[in-house]
Parts: structure tokens; sequence; C-alpha cells
């Protein structure tokens, strides 16, 4: 008959074996494993114009999770219903580089819904006209590439905020067409930022285990997750967009407690991106 | 010139769009010696960091990891295994590179971008692969990812990811017989000058992988044409200053455990 003794482990293995358990133990307990109160985020760090062959880039830091983002500009015909308008493809990159649940290869699902999000999200920031360099016939084509590689939860934040510092640090060319040869020179002595709608501040808050609301979870409590909330704020401190992810559900209390707490992350994260 | 192809899963820009002609600066200028004032046989300064992802501790992180810079070159290197393989063989370890430069790392998007990354990812796991004792992991698969976050010089970019991955092998704890450590050379006006940066356009360059304390090469690129003699001392060059670069490693690699 095997002895009724509870089994003791070490830290490390209970947390490796038992996930839910230990991440419980911290929960109910008010707290969570890394010491942050619930609605904590973590420290958020924006460095702009780290990759000097793109035209405008950013790494951003949250916690463990970094980001890169490079903006490439190219030059292209426009649409034929936008003649005075520019493009700006956003793309999220998820690869093994940075977790193992990313296959290498295609974007996978998550990868993709973040970047049709984000597309959409960014259509209001950046303002397309200001890309023409011809109308009808010039236009700067934008490839935003944001790279994840450290995943530790929450990584659409930093991709949000990556995009946003890339596209303020963006520099672009002075071009200019030659109506002859149809060529397009492009000056780099003489450089123009874009200037841009409005700017977002993203906050995500995760309700974890059905039951504890957390800001900014981190891997382990992703897993745990059974809803996601996704607020965004402009300049303004207005309602750019809310996104709630996850088969659980979320009370609107509990919705307007996370939008009051999205305006605290808007002034800490506007800092960073200074 | 952006690839014409329309792929449905990612958010897709114009069909054709081009680089446009870059008017020459006063910086583009052919300067005497070396544009960054590095001697002829110095390599850019080398910043190797052991263990930047697997040290994050989630349950989904990497065995071991390594990011690495040189110049302005900067590569991230994930090592998954040794972990079970899809199709085991019984007598050795499946060692799999998978290289892809990110979409804004080179100075010019090429279509022949992906073909490139297909043909390096197996050069790599050539030149990598005899390095690591196989024997040892039967039935299982070692994955290292590769992703070039920033290029500069193709032949040294290259280099660099060597001495990326041998790192993060090392840091994922897998046995090999030694660090692979390699560096690339160009010629210039019958000179062999280390460590090309794109603006340094070779038009003949040579890229030596290295074992230095098994004396052993492990793989030889060369671009370009020369004479056999100066080819020959090219790769002897080569080799010199991989047993440099191969001392950068090791340091990094005790700092990483200390």
């Amino acid at each position: 008959m095997a002895s009724t003794e509870q089994l003791t482990f070490a830290i490390e293995t209970f947390k490796r074996i038992h996930p839910v358990e230990f991440q419980r133990r911290f929960l109910s307990q008010d707290t969570r494993h890394d010491g942050r109160a619930f609605l904590q985020f973590r420290a958020t760090h924006v460095v702009k114009g780290t990759i000097g062959t793109a035209q405008g880039s950013a790494t951003v830091r949250i916690g463990n999770t970094t980001v890169v983002c490079g903006i490439k500009a190219e030059v292209s015909e426009p649409d034929v219903n936008t003649p005075d308008q520019g493009y700006l493809a956003t793309n999220v990159d998820l690869s093994p580089i940075c977790s193992a649940n990313y296959r290498p290869g295609a974007p996978g699902d998550e990868a993709q819904v973040d970047s049709e999000h984000i597309f959409r999200l960014f259509g209001e920031v950046v303002d397309l006209k200001q890309l023409c360099i011809e109308n009808d016939q010039a236009v700067w084509s934008l490839s935003a590439d944001i790279v994840c590689l450290k995943s530790d939860g929450n990584v659409l934040d930093a991709a949000i905020i990556a995009l946003m510092a890339a596209v303020e640090d963006l520099k672009l060319p002075q071009a200019s067409l030659d109506p002859a040869t149809g060529v397009v020179s492009a000056n780099k002595a003489i450089e123009t930022q874009l200037t841009l709608r409005k700017r977002l501040f993203p906050a995500t808050f995760s309700l974890v285990d059905d039951a504890y609301l957390v800001a900014d979870a981190d891997d382990a409590e992703e897993r745990l997750t059974t809803a996601t909330l996704l607020v965004v704020l402009d300049d303004q401190g207005h309602l750019a967009n809310v996104w709630k992810r996850g088969a659980g559900t979320i009370d609107r209390p509990t919705i307007a407690r996370c939008i009051a707490e999205a305006k605290n992350r808007q002034n800490v994260v506007s800092s960073a991106l200074e | 010139m952006s690839g014409a192809v329309n792929d449905r899963r990612r958010i897709n820009g114009p069909a054709r769009s081009v680089e446009p002609i870059y008017t020459p600066t006063v910086l583009d200028s052919v300067a005497k010696g070396r544009s960054d004032g590095r001697g002829l046989d110095h390599m850019r300064p080398i910043y190797a960091k052991a263990g930047p992802i697997s040290d994050a501790q989630t349950t989904a992180s990497a065995s071991g990891s390594a990011f690495y810079e040189q110049g302005s070159i900067r590569i991230s290197c994930a090592v998954y295994g040794p972990r079970s393989a899809r199709k085991p063989n019984a007598r050795r370890a499946h060692f799999v590179c998978d290289f892809q430069y990110a979409p804004f790392a080179c100075s010019k998007r090429s279509p022949t971008q992906s073909t490139d990354e297909h043909e390096t990812s197996l050069w790599l796991s050539n030149t990598v692969g005899p390095a690591i004792r196989l024997e040892m992991y039967p039935k299982s698969s070692i994955d290292a990812y590769v992703t070039v976050i920033e290029s500069d010089g193709k032949m040294a970019t290259l280099a660099a990811t060597i001495n990326c991955i041998s790192l993060a092998l090392a840091d994922a704890g897998i046995e090999t017989y030694d660090t692979v450590a390699a560096c690339s050379m160009g010629l210039r006006d019958s000179q062999w000058i280390v460590d090309c940066t794109h603006q340094e356009n070779a038009e003949c360059s040579v890229l030596v992988a290295y074992m230095p304390s098994v004396d052993e090469v492990t793989g030889v690129l060369q671009t370009g044409k020369t004479t056999l003699e100066v080819h020959e001392q090219g790769v002897q060059l080569c080799t010199n200053v991989c047993v440099r670069v191969y001392a950068v490693i090791c340091r990094a690699l005790q700092a990483s455990v200390e």
C-alpha cells in the first residue's frame, strides 16, 4: 500500500509538472509569480533607429519579450482607385526563434490574425497621402515587418509599440520622378518624417484561470488565460480600439476597469516612446 | 524589387515595387584604406551573448540561444534539442538549420531571397553539422533556427551566422568536437582584406569555417574568380583569423557561465 505522505518538490520541478497549480498558489494570495501586482505592467524600453538597413526601425522590450520592427520604403505605382496614396503593409513574424510554440515557414494563425489587426489599427495612424511622390505615377510603399525575437507573453502590445516607434522614426529621402525615363531618384541628404494622424498606446489585460484579472500576462500566465482584452487609446485618451480574444467571458465592469487602467499605461508608454 | 507573389497569409503591398535610385552622397565615395578606419586584417568588433532567449525560462523556451553582433551585423539563433525526431534514425541525431533573413535585414530586398535562404540553410547544416557528435543523440533531432536581423556584407553575414550557431549549440549543452569559428575575406587590388562590409564590395571573397582545437576545416566557400595561389593564400589567412574569432566565442561562453 503506497504511503499517503504528500509529495514535496523543489520549486522548479513543481513549476514544470503542475504549472496550473503553481500559478494558483500565487494568484490566490493576491500576487503573481514574478512578484508584480495584478495590474502592474513590466518595465518597457523602446529604442528607435536600431536597424541601419531599414528606413525606420525600433526595438521594444517589455520584460523579457523583445520585438524588433523594421520599415523598408520602396517606390511603386499607386492603385488606380487611390492615385495619391501610398501603401503601408504591416506583418508580424512569429518564428521558432522566439518560442517553441511557433513552426518555421509561412505565418501561422496567430501571426496572421495579429498582422491583420495591426494593419487595420495603423490605417488610422499613417496618412497614406503623405506617401505620394507624384500623383498617379509614383508613391512610397512601406513594408513594416515586426519580428519577435523573444516571447515571454504579450507580444501584441510590444508589436504595436514597436510599429508606433518605427513609424515615428521613419525618415523618407526626398524623392522625385523623372518624367522622361519614369525613374524615381531619391536624395538621402534631405529626409522628411511623417506627420502622424494620431498615436496609439496599447494595454493588454488577461483573465487568468477565469477568475483573476492581470495586466501584461507573461508566458506562464498566458497559458492559463481564458480571455484577453486589448485596449488601445490615442493621444487624446479616446478609445481607438478594444479587442477581446479568447473563449472566456469578461463582464462589463471589468472591461470598464481595464479601460481606466489603460489610461495609466498610456502615460508610461508615451514617455517610453520619447 | 519586391516579389510579385500575392501571399494570402500576409498583408501585401503593391504587386511591384522598386528601390529608388539613390543619388550618391559624399559618404559613398571610395575612400583610401577602409571607410571605417580599420586595418586590412582587422575584424569588426564582435559582441556575442549566449543564452538571451533560453535564460527566460519559459516553458516554451529554446534549449540554447545566442545573440551575435559583428559591426552592424546582428543575428539571433535558437537551438532546440535534442528532442524526439519525426523520422528517428537509430544511429544518430538529425541536425537541421533553418536560416532566414528578417524582411528588413538587407539593404536591398531581392526576389531570390527565399531561394538564397533555402540554399544557405542546407549549407549551414553541412558546415556546422560535422562538428556535432550526432552519434551521442540517436533517434533525436537538433534544430537550429537563425534569423538575421541586420546584414552587412553577404559573406561576412554568413560567417557571423556560423559563429552564432556554434555559440547557441554550446549554450544548449550539445556535445560537439569543437566550436566552429568562421570568418570571411575579400580580395581587393590583389590583397586580401578581412571582414568586408556591404560597401566594400569585393569581386572575389572566401569564407572558411574552422575548428581550431582539432585543426579541421568544416566549410570553405568562394565566390568570384582568382588564381589558385591567391585562393590558397586567402584560405590560409582566413584560417588564421578564425582562431581569433574562436577566442572571442569562447570568452562569450565563459561569461555566460559566470
